[in-house]
């Protein structure tokens, strides 16, 4: 009997072994060929999202734009400080009222597809999102454009309905699509890009990756330096990281902060660091009992405290906020710190007559960063004896429930523990949407219900002026204002983290997290 | 080779049964260790919060992500909050949701199962389509259904886990039921004109008792690690409680640099989780010997 | 018995309609505007109202589903919200990783499974019984994210065996469908082993013995096969779930399959690719349940298909 059962248990497991192996072999071994060796030329970025759209015209997520940015080119585009430069415009000219653009197109420049750029292309994008009734996202930048006139082969005119002062910032948020692919492939351009940049588009596998080819027809003939790019969606944090360290990555963005340490000592990888115009705070609801009182917002701002912030949940990297927006973005001016008082903190909750605190709900989406911060709040304010409920909502629910109120008295949000980055990096993106009367939700993100006429009127104010000057001035107003009234707890302004392997050159993010590949070179 | 026949589903209704069931358990020798990990749950559960070194709740900022030491058993965390005590209290939080998820979820699907077994045709019909339905619709979907729908929140967390036990128990309950149901003497019963309902519950189900149990065991597991699911893709329980499961996806950015914050909680649910379902077998071989769940 | 696989076939149908009304409904009902996720942040009113409009979202929902039936009935399953991008083609793409992952996994929980269970009942209340089953339900007892996050950490940071993730090549495939098929290999393992117990009592076996037949044959000639009933069920079941996708370990193996483009879906309230890969895995599901009950009748001849 012994000996059957021993006969058995060999069986069994050269049965399974069999089966394992066969199984194994079935397994998707056609595709092996696609992870031979890396070609020296080749790079490889993983990101931590998911591609939404490669139609350049509706990304509205920054990381769908590094990738549209890599195959298309606006008139002008953003250097990597955030300021304007020409792109596929040589020149432009803007007319003393602010209301006629001119753009002098470069000549020379064809799409991937060989279609000739010249004044009629840029003419046919024009048309295809003003076609779009709003269902494209570039729609919204063109809100004040009146008509579009081909003046010559090399020479476009734009006429707007009135001034609008970040308009050339909105310019640089539309870039030309070949108008042979538009007719092509109207509506599924999203999966066939076809534009004049530095990289041609090979292949989107969704979900997982995108992969880029050198355009070598390009414009500027020291461009690009490196024939392929591959960009990996790894939304876990520790697998992007694993990734940079075995080397299966070059570059990776966002690196998460609290990795930072760990790969400070490998000799292969280095950490590049950029101040982002990315800000941090929570939303205080002004229209709301206690936080309509100026004294409960102030003590709330007094009771954080911004360095143990920044040491804590952004693992020391980023910097305190000191004004509506950050150091990056138009128009910035420093503002003083609300910096940590816990005295004058209590002292302001007594004087609202709050002297042992209240309990309120905060709410944020349910990203793990998000959460850490909601925590944080909730234990700094907990010591001026405000009980913070931490409500973390998913993405969708969260948006309903901030957007949906029609008046702000149906408004249910008390704290928001958010952050917003003006997409085109622009001072009337960093403050009409966040702080104009008229951008209550669901007209916009003023979920701090914040209402002040000198405020609102300077904004107006600073869209009609062309003179820049003029437009720090009222924008340096604008901020003194809003920073005094406290309608946010200020927190700080994100630092951009990414890592590269040291073989790897020229690839960088901006201030917006987008990322720049166009200079990628390797070693 | 000797036979030992046990056959326990003969065994006389008296008394005894449960005298006869302690002597069967003690034999299980892996079970009765289960058991009494799960006891010791238990009063962690209850007098947790009294005994911990530390307030869970405290954070200290310059001690952050310290790793094992006599002083911080399981470290601290990115608050410098002691890891250990937040596991302990961290017990009542995890176990309540699990066991008041399933004890919900049992309650539904054995009132369905019964309905369903009991009257058979069209209403066994209908109730076993749903059930389908609900078995076919992804868990996950199910649960940011809900979750959106009530809001976040833990009690929502426990009706979400709750519906996902529901077909299941059911199923399980109707399956026993129709065994149950053509036994001599519930024929005898409704012969005497006894209703329909005191039939189900005085008799039907005492029979099925045994198998919830077992079936309530092994659940139990499942629901805190369904749980723990969900508090990792952010639609748990709120990330500041000491929810087990929250304190695992909280801690899953720091995996490569403080590892001892992802090990603990991933170790005090694994041994949860398993002494439960070892008890869960354990029970079945003595209480329901024929069951093939 | 090839009249009873087209009855069943032909009743799928309505419950797939059944399936797609109960699917819309409970979506549209889920809070979220989907015009609002992707008008972005700094729209207006106005602009969100343009394309609730073009989306036929202001449209009461019973003629909503009407539209949407229409373009099902046409062969269309839409073209996703977000991205303009026809869902057929999105899903086409993330089916065939699923669908390889799943029969990956499958396979080697049912193997292992199998062989574990058999050895536990053979070796019954032995060590190698204690062994496989403490194995097994570890198997089960284990968060699957974590095990995951733990054979990153080990096989691709540490030792640089395996990639991190992704489905380039073999590779990669290797880590996810540990994951997911721990918990299956532990259930297969369990049920085999107390379903072999049984039958392994059943007089025929004895009869087996006393003929004397070696283990061997009446474990594998005889026992197995009756045994393996129950097995089936719980691995179609299984099966089922698989197919599904799995939002967790696709998200810590950044595997593009089912289950992250339903998360991303839902998120964004991307209705149509909800819709149609809800659609999709009750379908399969179903297929599975057909399976599963065709596979009864060849192991126990006993059954009949006379419904």
């Amino acid at each position: 009997m012994t000996m059957n059962y021993k006969k058995i248990t060999w069986l069994c497991l050269i049965v399974a072994m069999i089966m394992a192996m066969t199984a194994c072999a079935k397994g998707p071994s056609d595709s092996e060929s696609a992870s031979s060796a890396k070609n020296d030329k080749d790079i490889t970025i993983a990101v931590n999202q998911n591609f939404t759209t490669l139609d350049p015209q509706n990304v509205s997520d920054t990381l769908s734009i590094s990738a549209t940015h890599a195959m298309y080119e606006g008139l002008v585009g953003f250097d990597k400080n955030m300021t304007i430069k020409p792109v596929l415009a040589t020149d432009y000219k803007v007319s003393k009222d602010g209301l006629v653009y001119t753009f002098n197109l470069r000549k020379n420049v064809k799409f991937h597809d060989g279609a000739t750029f010249d004044a009629n292309a840029v003419k046919a994008n024009f048309d295809r999102i003003q076609g779009s009734k709003g269902s494209l996202t570039a729609s919204h930048y063109l809100k004040n454009l009146k008509d579009i006139k081909v003046i010559d082969d090399n020479t476009v005119q734009f006429t707007l309905t009135k001034p609008f002062s970040a308009m050339l910032n909105k310019f640089a948020m539309i870039p030309m699509i070949s108008p042979k692919a538009i007719k092509k492939y109207g509506k599924n351009i999203g999966l066939h890009p076809v534009g004049t940049g530095p990289f041609e588009f090979v292949k989107w596998n969704q979900g997982e990756s995108l992969i880029l080819k050198k355009n070598p027809d390009y414009w500027d003939s020291n461009y690009p330096k490196v024939n392929k790019v591959t960009f990996k969606s790894v939304p876990e944090n520790g697998s992007r990281v694993a990734m940079l360290k075995t080397g299966e990555a070059d570059f990776v963005y966002p690196l998460p902060e609290q990795n930072v340490k760990s790969l400070k000592s490998s000799s292969d990888i280095s950490i590049d660091q950029t101040e982002s115009t990315i800000v941090r705070y929570v939303s205080i609801n002004t229209n709301k009992k206690p936080f309509n009182n100026k004294k409960v917002r102030l003590a709330m701002n007094y009771a954080l405290n911004k360095d143990t912030y920044i040491k804590v949940v952004k693992n020391g990297f980023g910097s305190k906020l000191d004004s509506t927006m950050s150091p990056k973005t138009q128009f910035y001016s420093k503002q003083g710190v609300y910096e940590y008082n816990l005295d004058k903190a209590k002292k302001l909750m007594k004087e609202a007559g709050y002297p042992n605190g209240f309990s309120a709900e905060i709410w944020g989406d349910t990203a793990s960063d998000t959460m850490k911060g909601m925590q944080f709040v909730q234990q700094q304010l907990a010591k001026i004896g405000i009980k913070l409920k931490v409500k973390a909502m998913e993405q969708g629910t969260l948006s309903n429930e901030i957007y949906s109120p029609k008046t702000p008295d149906q408004a249910k949000v008390q704290l928001w523990y958010v952050s917003w980055s003006p997409s085109s990096g622009d001072a009337d993106g960093a403050t009409r949407s966040l702080f104009s009367s008229e951008s209550f939700p669901p007209n916009g993100a003023n979920t701090a219900y914040y209402k002040n006429n000198e405020v609102d009127s300077l904004i107006k104010k600073a869209n009609k002026s062309t003179d820049p000057d003029e437009q720090a001035k009222i924008y340096k107003q604008i901020q003194k204002d809003i920073y005094s009234d406290a309608p946010w707890i200020f927190l700080g302004v994100d630092t951009i983290l990414s890592g590269h392997r040291n073989n790897l050159k020229g690839v960088y993010v901006l201030p917006d997290g987008s990322i720049n590949i166009k200079n990628a070179q390797l070693k | 080779m000797a036979e030992i026949v046990t056959k326990t589903d003969y065994m006389p209704k008296s008394r005894g049964k449960l005298r006869s069931f302690c002597a069967a358990f003690i034999h299980k020798k892996t079970a009765v260790a289960s058991f009494f990990f799960f006891c010791l749950l238990i009063i962690l559960a209850l007098i947790g919060p009294s005994i911990v070194p530390y307030n869970p709740q405290t954070p200290d900022y310059n001690h952050v992500l310290q790793g094992p030491s006599w002083l911080h058993l399981a470290g601290t965390d990115e608050y410098g909050r002691d890891v250990f005590s937040r596991l302990i209290v961290g017990t009542r939080l995890s176990l309540g949701v699990g066991i008041s998820s399933v004890l919900l979820g049992a309650v539904a699907g054995t009132i369905l199962g019964l309905i369903s077994g009991y009257f058979g045709k069209w209403v066994d019909k209908t109730i076993m389509r749903i059930c389908d339905v609900f078995f076919a619709f992804p868990d996950i979907l199910l649960a940011i259904g809900i979750i959106a729908i009530l809001g976040p929140g833990l009690q929502n967390v426990v009706i979400a886990v709750a519906i996902f036990n529901i077909p299941s128990f059911a199923r399980v309950v109707r399956g026993k039921t129709l065994e149950v149901k053509e036994m001599l003497f519930i024929e005898a019963t409704r012969s005497i004109g006894a209703t329909k309902s005191r039939i189900i519950f005085k008799h039907v189900f005492p029979e099925t008792f045994s198998t919830i149990i077992v079936y309530l065991t092994m659940n139990l597991g499942t629901a805190i690690l369904a749980a723990a699911s969900l508090s990792f893709l952010g639609l748990g329980a709120s990330p500041s409680s000491s929810d087990w499961g929250a304190m695992l996806s909280m801690s899953r950015d720091y995996m490569g640099t403080a590892f001892h914050l992802v090990f603990f909680p991933g170790l005090i649910i694994f041994l949860t989780v398993l002494s439960l379902n070892i008890m869960g077998d354990g029970l079945r071989d003595v209480l329901d010997p024929k069951s093939k769940d | 018995m090839g009249k009873y696989v087209i009855k069943r076939i032909i009743g799928i149908i309505p419950l797939l309609v059944v399936v797609s009304f109960i699917v819309f409904l409970f979506i549209h009902l889920i809070p979220g505007d989907p015009a609002r996720l992707i008008a972005g942040k700094e729209a207006t009113v106005k602009e969100i109202q343009a394309i609730r409009h073009e989306l036929h979202l202001d449209e009461p929902i019973f003629q909503q589903y009407l539209i949407y039936m229409d373009g099902l009935l046409h062969g269309d399953f839409g073209e996703s919200i977000k991205s303009h991008i026809p869902v057929m083609h999105l899903i086409g793409e993330r089916m065939l990783p699923s669908i390889e992952l799943s029969l990956l996994s499958m396979g080697w929980a049912l193997v292992f499974g199998i062989l574990i269970g058999v050895l536990s009942a053979v070796f019954k209340n032995r060590w190698p019984d204690y062994g496989g089953m403490v194995t097994a339900v570890s198997g089960i007892s284990l968060p699957n994210f974590w095990l995951g996050l733990v054979m990153i950490q080990l096989f691709s940071v540490q030792l640089g065996w395996l990639p991190t993730g992704g489905a380039d090549s073999w590779k990669g495939y290797i880590m996810p469908s540990i994951a997911l098929g721990a918990g299956i290999m532990a259930m297969i393992a369990r049920f085999t082993r107390s379903s072999l117990v049984q039958t392994l009592k059943e007089d025929f076996i004895r009869t087996g013995r006393s003929r004397g037949l070696s283990s061997m044959t009446i474990v594998f000639g005889h026992a197995l096969k009756s045994s393996l009933i129950p097995v089936v069920t719980v691995a179609g079941l299984q099966f089922g779930f698989l197919l599904g996708g799995s939002v967790v370990v696709e998200t810590v193996f950044s595997f593009p399959g089912m289950g992250r483009l339903l998360i991303d879906s839902i998120q964004l309230r991307d209705y149509p690719v909800v819709q149609a890969e809800l659609l999709l895995f009750s379908f399969e599901f179903i297929l599975v349940n057909l399976v599963v009950d065709l596979l009864y009748g060849f192991l126990n001849p006993k059954i009949s298909y006379e419904t």
